[in-house]
This record gives C-alpha cells, structure tokens and sequence, in this order.
C-alpha cells in the first residue's frame, strides 16, 4: 500500500504522531503492536488530565481517536525497512509492503535481553542478540532462537541454511502465522517454555526451559521483540546512539530528510508526557514534510 | 584510513604492533556498521602506540575460526603477538580508550 507517512509503533508517542498528522490531511498508517507499548500494562498516574487510567485503556482511547481522524492501524511489525529514492518501503510481517514519503520512528526502547542465569556470562561465547550478524559463524553447528515475534521466526528459518539443527523456543507465541509456517518447513524444532538458564563451561553447551526440557546447542539466539529501532534506524541512514536511542532536533527530525523519531526511543525520560509531546511536534512535521514533498 | 587486514597480512600486522587491536565485522551486521567509525577514529587517535585494524570475517573465516569468534563486533587485542583479550560487542570509544590505557 502507498501512503504518506508511515508511524512505526503504536504506543503514546506514535498514536500522538498518528492524530496530528492525520488531522492535516496526511494519509497515515501505523504499524507495532499496541501490546508492545511499555504503557501497556500499567498504570499511568502522571499523566495530565488523565487522573488514574490504565495503559491499556489510554492506549485503545487514543488509537480510537487516531482512526476516527483517519489514520490507519494494521497492528504488524516492520520486518525490513529501505530507502528508495525519496521513498521509504517497509515490508510488514503480515507480509504487506508500505511505502511512503515520511517516517516517525516510535518504537519505544528495545527490549532485547533474556535475563536469564548465563546468559551475561555466555553473551559472544554462544549467547547472540543478532542472527543476522552471527549466523555465519555457527556452519554444521546445533542452535537455539529463542523469541515469540516474527522477528524470531525469520531468524529460525534463516538458521537453518546455516545450522545443523535448529530449535526454536517460545513461550507466547504471537509472530505471524505464515512466518512460523515457513520456518517448520525449513525444519525447524519448536519447543513451547520459557527459558529457564543457559549452560556451558567457557562457551554455550545447553539451554534449559522452564518446564524441564534440556536442548544441547553450541549457540542461543535471543530475537525478543519485533526489529529494533537501531536496525530500522539504519536501514534509514539514520545513526543511532550507543544505548541505542535515536538524537533528534526540536523539531523531532532525525538528520535524515523525511525521518523524524519520538518517544522513548529519543532518550529519557520515559513518561507518557513526554512522548505525547514529541509525537505531536513529528506527526506535525512529517506531516508538513510530506506536503513539500508532493 | 583503517589497515584491511586478510590472510596474507594479519600475521606480520600483529608482529609489527606492541599493540593490536582488529575489529572483527561483516558488512551486514548492524552494530558493526556502528562500530566502524568508532575503529576509525581510534586508528587516528592511537596512531604510534596502537595498531588498529579491521578484518572482513566473511571474506577471512580461516582467521575467525582460528581464533573462535562466534560473534561479532569483536575485537581482538594482541600484545606482544600473545592474544590477551576478546572484546565482545558494540562499545562505545571512550570504554575501548580506558581500556587501552590499561594494558
């Protein structure tokens, strides 16, 4: 689908994004999960007006008010982002592509670690937050991607033109459909509980799972959450900070022509306030981007 | 610009060096790309003291799988041509500076 703008991640700052740049007539899709928001499942007592309200029902009001101006939720995650010309293309992991004239990254903070006993100990010693950067080094071995997001189902089955065996443990399994299809045909194992620990003696030899299971491996995966902001930043030219976080200006823009940021993932603190406030000032400037740019 | 090392002259740069330092990297690995300029400026920066160079471990697996990298960015610091340490992931100049002026 084209559009003019696409908000990667609905929480605060991206739903703020989404009513502001629909309300000036920029046609606005909104991709992440609303479950994913860090406000969802909390309660949020700071925040003005609001008196107390949890985050889920913030969440479902403002998404409401952001459809009711025309933007448009289609609740996947971005899976591949590029720049093509003065275009930007997203490939959703529904399998949808997006391309649009303006982005608002609003994906909030990465949450990529396990915290699990080993697996600080074990991090380059076959503990890898990133399939795509590693997967060359574990050629005829046995691996584990641990992960219940798409992101996790691309990995397993990208592991197994690499893997002599790959498993793949889950616990809330919410990646799309078709991805994990692919990836059982690819053959991959799956097993259904939460990792528990991760073993070995100077290097990864076991993942344990919460329901007992031992899996032997030389490498664990962990691909938690969908594509981080860092990657979808530089996909986009844009350079993120070393906590991950991206910089932008007063005006919420990036650096890059067409890619503004709001929210948490421009740093702290990470209050409603704040990504309200910036995804108004983004949604606002995509918006008027997007008008130069027609 | 950062010394390219491969096969035919990753031995003589580290018996030339006091101090080594190679960052391990491939081109499409994301926090690689981050660490590129960060090795960049270390190479000026540490130019005299400290030998810093990059190597392609997709273009040289002999050499990663010789010294066992299993993941990258990593660096692999060489003193005295004696591997004394492995520096595993994204870090920001300042720690690797500190970390230097350490050994």
């Amino acid at each position: 689908m084209e559009a003019d703008i696409l908000i990667i991640g609905s929480g605060p700052a991206g739903i703020q994004a989404a009513i502001h740049a629909s309300r000036r007539k920029a046609s606005t899709v909104v991709a992440g999960k609303p479950s994913a928001s860090a406000a969802a499942g909390t309660e949020v007592d700071n925040y003005f007006g609001a008196g107390e309200i949890s985050g889920d029902d913030l969440i479902a009001k403002g998404i409401a008010q952001a459809e009711s101006t025309g933007a448009v939720f289609v609740r996947q995650n971005v899976v591949s982002a590029a720049k093509d010309g003065d275009r930007f293309r997203f490939v959703l992991d529904g399998g949808d592509e997006v391309v649009v004239k303006a982005v608002v990254i609003a994906t909030g903070v990465s949450r990529d670690k396990l915290g699990v006993p080993g697996e600080s100990e074990l991090f380059g010693k076959g503990v890898s937050y990133c399939a795509v950067c590693d997967c060359n080094f574990y050629k005829g071995r046995r691996v584990v991607v641990v992960g219940n997001e798409s992101e996790a189902a691309v990995a397993a089955e990208m592991m197994t033109g690499y893997a002599s065996e790959t498993s793949w443990v889950h616990w809330n399994l919410e990646a799309n459909p078709v991805l994990v299809e692919k990836a059982l045909a690819a053959g991959v194992r799956m097993y259904g509980s939460k990792p528990a620990s991760i073993g070995g003696d100077g290097k990864v030899e076991s993942l344990t799972l919460e329901d007992g299971t031992v899996i032997p491996t030389d490498g664990v995966f962990i691909e938690l959450g969908a594509r981080s902001s860092a990657d979808i930043a530089m996909d986009l030219d844009v350079m993120p900070e070393m906590d991950d976080s991206i910089k932008v200006d007063s005006e919420c823009s990036t650096g890059v022509p067409g890619v503004f940021a709001c929210g948490d993932v421009t740093g702290k603190p990470w209050q409603v306030a704040k990504a309200v406030g910036q995804g108004c000032v983004a949604g606002t400037n995509a918006a008027i981007y997007v008008r130069g740019a027609r | 610009m950062v010394t390219e090392l491969n096969e035919t002259n990753f031995d003589s740069f580290v018996e030339s060096n006091h101090i080594a330092i190679i960052d391990c990297w491939a081109p499409w690995c994301g926090p690689c790309r981050r660490m590129g300029p960060i090795i960049d400026e270390l190479a000026t920066e540490l130019a005299g003291k400290v030998g810093v160079a990059k190597l392609n471990t997709d273009e040289n697996r002999a050499i990663a799988i010789r010294f066992g990298i299993n993941a990258i960015p990593t660096l692999l610091v060489f003193k005295d041509m004696v591997l004394v340490d492995e520096l595993v992931g994204l870090r920001p100049k300042e720690s690797i500076l500190e970390y230097v002026s350490g050994l």
